[in-house]
């Protein structure tokens, strides 16, 4: 328990993260081919590997540095719109964590904030959109609020998984009014966002290597 | 030169686009960043700002980009490259391939870095001007349509509700006029607003929307139409559930006079009322005259207050299926136009309550101008609500008065029949009105005896003279003879008799005139419905839906806590027998901890025992649970929604391996539902593995006669001699006792026909109970059996409700 992070740990989030994505995988390619294009998993794995690759063969020395070789990776193999998406994401964290050599509690939550506001500058997306937002914006105040009131940082991550969980699960029912699911109107409800899906295992994945 | 940079998905698509534009200007520099290698289709950022600076020598750049991820990507380029090559790129929205050809043609002649942005954005004008006849309008984007109103009483409270949220969700400006009064245009965001088109029967109704969702949102609002806005039809079949037991005279027989002075409006509640007769007073609140605290305080008050009123709908109605009634009412407390002016009027120096009523006052006025009285009735909505807030407001508990004896009102709105006393009201009598009213709906659940229809003239009764009125055939008398007023008594009598012997022999077996015991089960779906199945004298659990326990939440129910559910409602159930049906499910229900994909018709797809075959962990963990409770009281698993014999061997499998988990389950017996048209034509074929079957009427029905029950154009009426037929086939064919378990066996008049047919155990909703097993003490199948073998052969389900008359079947009281 650190609650200061350094590269190493968010190098072993990037990591997690990835397992993650290439464990559910399918998930997400099966919940994409409900109301999408049947590509999210595929997309997501062909990038997160590449980041895997690319940060093995040389890691960073800096928190920033290694976001903004992640975001590079991203949007240049992922190839749909999660590729601008994460990699936005990644680019805006990677300015707010600028040459620090760790990040505290409360710069985590700065910096996971950048990237929800970058998610919503690309996408231009809303609550209640049934997008990776609707599982983002929930985790990130749930961090706020929770590093703010002296939470340590483990117990703040699992407050936002949890946060992000339940945003998930609110994706269910609502109805997709951007990218692709939104031509299904209607009919998308019932279906848990991917996007949504995958963002709840970025926060998990900074839950179990981060705390 | 302008340079011109395209970005697909696919690197092939680019190429042929480069190459298409090449033919008419070869002298363009365009460069491509497409695709994530020659086949696998995806943008990249970093490859568009290399082909960005590869595009500009200084002129400035334009970018095409297909959908989706290239836009995004593009925008994503813009941020990675320096503010100098920034300020010269263009990203232009126009379509590819058209954009493509006029931007090349553009640039090599030379033109600046908008002027090829705009060519390629009219290079659709072209296709535009030739495939539709009509000129460009100038508000492209714009749609727009003509729907006719079907609804029997026009756009009223329910439809215009659901029209109103339909447009809030489409978010898409929708507006709509009625072009047969040629009213103005109104948003179709706001309730009151839409209250006020007048939207009768038959009326035709302009929708019109704009910007990029708007003919999608137009089309929606079209199909919502088409579907009647969802309006429920006449709920007749319903009644039988609510307690009365003659069908409701349909055609309005308005002030029929007899000899006797009794008049004949519609029943809409079941059950005799007599008493004197009241009016309720309609005199709003008393609002006190104190100044305004402030913008801000004041608008708080009515805020708080608009939450406290909705948390009270809620809390009323939560869950009940009466809860769409206050749909309305709900929208109303959320309405742009009412909250608007309220808001105007507190800016303008009121004080919170006077502008509410102020502003609810005005809205109501323009309901008081409506031509059509049920419409103008819909004022009595806002009053209604206004009200509530003012009292939450003012801090005034209680719900409006109400007095003793029999209510004569105009209409009666939702929110004043939740809260009739029913140990006060003994009946309501309505000038206007319908039996399929939300009003009535509400009477029905709380048993209040109630006749609408009863025209105009009753509302000059004077305040305390007797009223009798029959909720049932619908008569009514105003200050009746004696005589008339003993017949009415009479009636009550004979209808307490019947449900208190109902009542006081609930306990006893049901057993029909000549010696037949039928077990009359009820439908559990909660704990707390076990208790009311044993309070109201159940045989025992026919149907336990275990659904509950799996819906709504993250992960599924782990066996321990099955066991302990299931166990408590065995308990509840005082050692009776409990049939508990697996997980019946499909892809209309998600399951979060186990997801399914999307089908095309869920109705038809995987669900019920295809289910939990293709989820065998779930499925194997109730099981278990199953058998472990089953070692401890008497109990029956049943599987639902089966097809073929395969399946049933699959799951019988599966059920022997868990009890090889849990231990020997002595009485544990093993049933399916026949609910497919399939499973009962081979009913014989299920026989050896399995100890009975019970039918499931509902979905029966609708699979054999291809009509959804929700569907207002369709009749799935359970007593189609389709249906009854294949009851019969089970009846005859499978060889272990059958059940019916759907809402087929509280129909008291179809009780007969099903024992004749064979059903030994009539599975209906707790409070049923004891009429069904009165319904069972009349039956002599020597009269039932042969009328059963006529039913089959009859032409409908109307042919055969009309055979079923009382007295046909019955020994007679």
């Amino acid at each position: 328990m650190a609650d200061t992070v350094g590269t190493e740990a968010l190098h072993a989030w990037i990591r997690e993260f990835a397992r993650l994505i290439a464990e559910h995988k399918d998930l997400l390619t099966e919940l994409d081919s409900a109301i999408g294009d049947a590509d999210h998993g595929v997309n997501l794995h062909r990038g997160m590997s590449a980041v895997v690759e690319v940060l093995a063969k040389e890691t960073p020395g800096r928190p920033g540095e290694l976001l903004k070789r992640t975001g590079m990776t991203l949007v240049s193999t992922v190839g749909g719109a999660s590729g601008p998406l994460y990699g936005t994401a990644f680019l805006r964290m990677s300015a707010i964590a600028g040459d620090a050599e760790t990040l505290d509690g409360a710069d985590l939550a700065r910096v996971l904030r950048a990237a929800l506001d970058g998610v919503v500058a690309r996408g231009k997306a809303q609550a209640g959109d049934k997008t990776m937002y609707d599982a983002l914006a929930p985790a990130v105040e749930s961090l706020e609020e929770s590093i703010a009131a002296g939470q340590p940082l483990g117990e703040a991550l699992d407050g936002a998984l949890r946060a992000a969980e339940q945003g998930r699960a609110a994706t269910i029912a609502m109805v997709a009014r951007k990218g692709r699911a939104s031509y299904l109107g209607e009919r998308s409800a019932g279906h848990q966002d991917p996007g949504a899906t995958s963002v709840t295992l970025l926060v998990a994945a900074a839950a179990a290597a981060l705390a | 030169m302008v340079g011109l940079v395209v970005v697909s998905h696919s690197r092939a698509l680019a190429r042929a686009a480069v190459t298409l534009a090449a033919e008419m200007a070869a002298g363009a520099r365009i460069e491509i960043a497409a695709g994530l290698d020659e086949t696998t289709l995806g943008t990249d950022a970093t490859a568009i700002v290399d082909a960005l600076v590869a595009a500009d020598d200084g002129d400035g750049v334009v970018v095409l980009m297909d959908l989706g991820s290239a836009v995004l990507s593009a925008e994503l380029a813009l941020e990675l490259i320096d503010d100098d090559l920034r300020s010269r790129v263009l990203l232009c929205p126009a379509p590819l391939v058209e954009g493509l050809v006029a931007a090349a043609v553009t640039a090599a002649s030379g033109a600046g870095r908008d002027e090829v942005a705009r060519e390629a954005t009219e290079g659709l004008l072209g296709k535009l001007s030739q495939l539709s006849p009509a000129p460009v309008p100038e508000d492209s984007g714009a749609a727009m349509a003509t729907v006719t109103v079907e609804n029997p009483h026009g756009l009223h409270a329910r439809p215009a509700a659901r029209l109103v949220t339909e447009a809030r969700r489409l978010d898409a400006g929708l507006e709509v006029r009625n072009r047969t009064t040629g009213s103005p245009w109104v948003p179709a965001t706001s309730l009151s607003r839409v209250a006020t088109l007048g939207a009768l029967r038959g009326h035709e109704i302009d929708v019109r929307a704009s910007g990029p969702g708007a003919r999608a949102a137009v089309d929606e609002i079209v199909a919502v139409a088409a579907r009647r806005f969802d309006e429920t039809p006449p709920e007749l079949d319903k009644i039988s559930e609510w307690g009365g037991s003659v069908p409701v005279d349909l055609d309005l027989i308005e002030g029929n006079t007899t000899d006797t002075g009794v008049r004949r409006g519609q029943g809409a509640s079941a059950g005799i009322g007599i008493g004197p007769a009241w009016r309720r007073s309609n005199t709003p609140p008393p609002v006190p005259d104190v100044p305004s605290r402030g913008t801000e305080v004041e608008w708080r008050r009515v805020e708080d207050a608009v939450a406290a009123v909705r948390l009270e709908i809620d809390k009323i109605w939560a869950g009940s299926q009466e809860a769409g009634i206050f749909d309305a009412h709900l929208l109303l407390l959320d309405d742009a136009e009412l909250l608007g002016e309220v808001r105007q009027r507190i800016e303008d120096g009121q004080a919170a309550p006077q502008a509410f009523q102020g502003a609810a006052a005005r809205i109501a006025a323009e309901f008081d101008t409506l031509e059509d009285p049920y419409l103008r009735g819909r004022g009595d909505d806002v009053h209604a609500v206004s009200d509530q807030v003012l009292r939450a407001m003012l801090g005034i508990s209680g719900a409006a008065a109400t007095g003793d004896g029999i209510l004569v009102a105009a209409d009666l709105t939702p929110a004043e029949a939740a809260t009739l006393d029913p140990e006060r009201v003994l009946g309501v009598l309505l000038a206007f009105g319908s039996p399929t009213s939300h009003g009535a709906i509400l009477a029905r659940t709380r048993g209040i005896p109630m006749v609408v229809g009863a025209g105009p003239a009753v509302l000059s009764v004077p305040h305390g003279a007797t009223v009798v009125l029959d909720g049932t055939t619908g008569e009514f008398a105003i200050a009746p003879p004696e005589s008339v007023a003993a017949a009415f008594r009479d009636r009550a009598a004979e209808r307490s008799t019947r449900t208190n012997r109902a009542a006081t022999r609930a306990g006893q077996p049901a057993v029909t005139a000549d010696g037949v015991t039928v077990l009359v089960a009820a439908n559990v779906g909660s704990v707390a419905d076990a208790r009311a199945a044993a309070a109201h004298g159940a045989d025992l659990a026919g149907l336990v839906r275990t659904e509950f326990l799996f819906l709504d939440r993250d992960a599924a129910p782990s066996i321990d806590e099955q066991i302990a559910v299931y166990r408590e409602i065995g308990e509840a159930l005082g050692g009776r027998r409990i049939t508990l049906r697996t997980l019946d499910v499909g892809g209309d229900k998600p399951l979060r901890y186990a997801p399914a994909p999307a089908e095309r018709n869920p109705f038809l797809g995987v669900r019920g025992i295809r289910r939990s075959l293709a989820y065998p962990g779930l499925f194997a963990d109730q099981l278990v649970a199953i058998a472990r409770v089953a070692r401890d009281m008497p109990v029956s698993v049943m599987f639902p929604m089966v097809s073929t014999v395969a399946e049933v061997i699959a799951a019988r499998r599966m059920l022997d391996e868990a009890i090889g988990r849990a231990g020997h389950a002595e009485g544990l017996r093993v049933g399916i539902m026949i609910e497919v048209p399939a499973a009962a034509l081979r009913s014989a074929a299920f026989t050896p593995y399995i100890d009975f079957v019970s039918v499931g009427t509902n979905d029966l029905t609708q699979y054999t006669l291809a009509a959804e029950r929700g569907n207002a154009a369709l009749s799935a009426d359970g007593l189609d001699p389709a249906v009854l037929r294949l009851i019969q086939l089970v009846g005859t064919q499978a060889g272990v006792p059958v059940a019916v378990c759907g809402e087929l066996a509280a129909d008291e008049a179809a009780v007969p026909l099903l024992t004749a047919l064979g059903v030994r155990e009539l599975s209906v909703a707790p409070p049923a109970v004891p009429l069904v097993k009165e319904a069972v003490r009349g039956i002599r199948l020597e009269l039932a059996g042969p009328l059963a073998e006529q039913a089959c052969g009859l032409a409908d389900a109307n042919a055969v409700r009309a055979l079923l008359k009382p007295g046909n079947v019955h020994s007679g009281r």
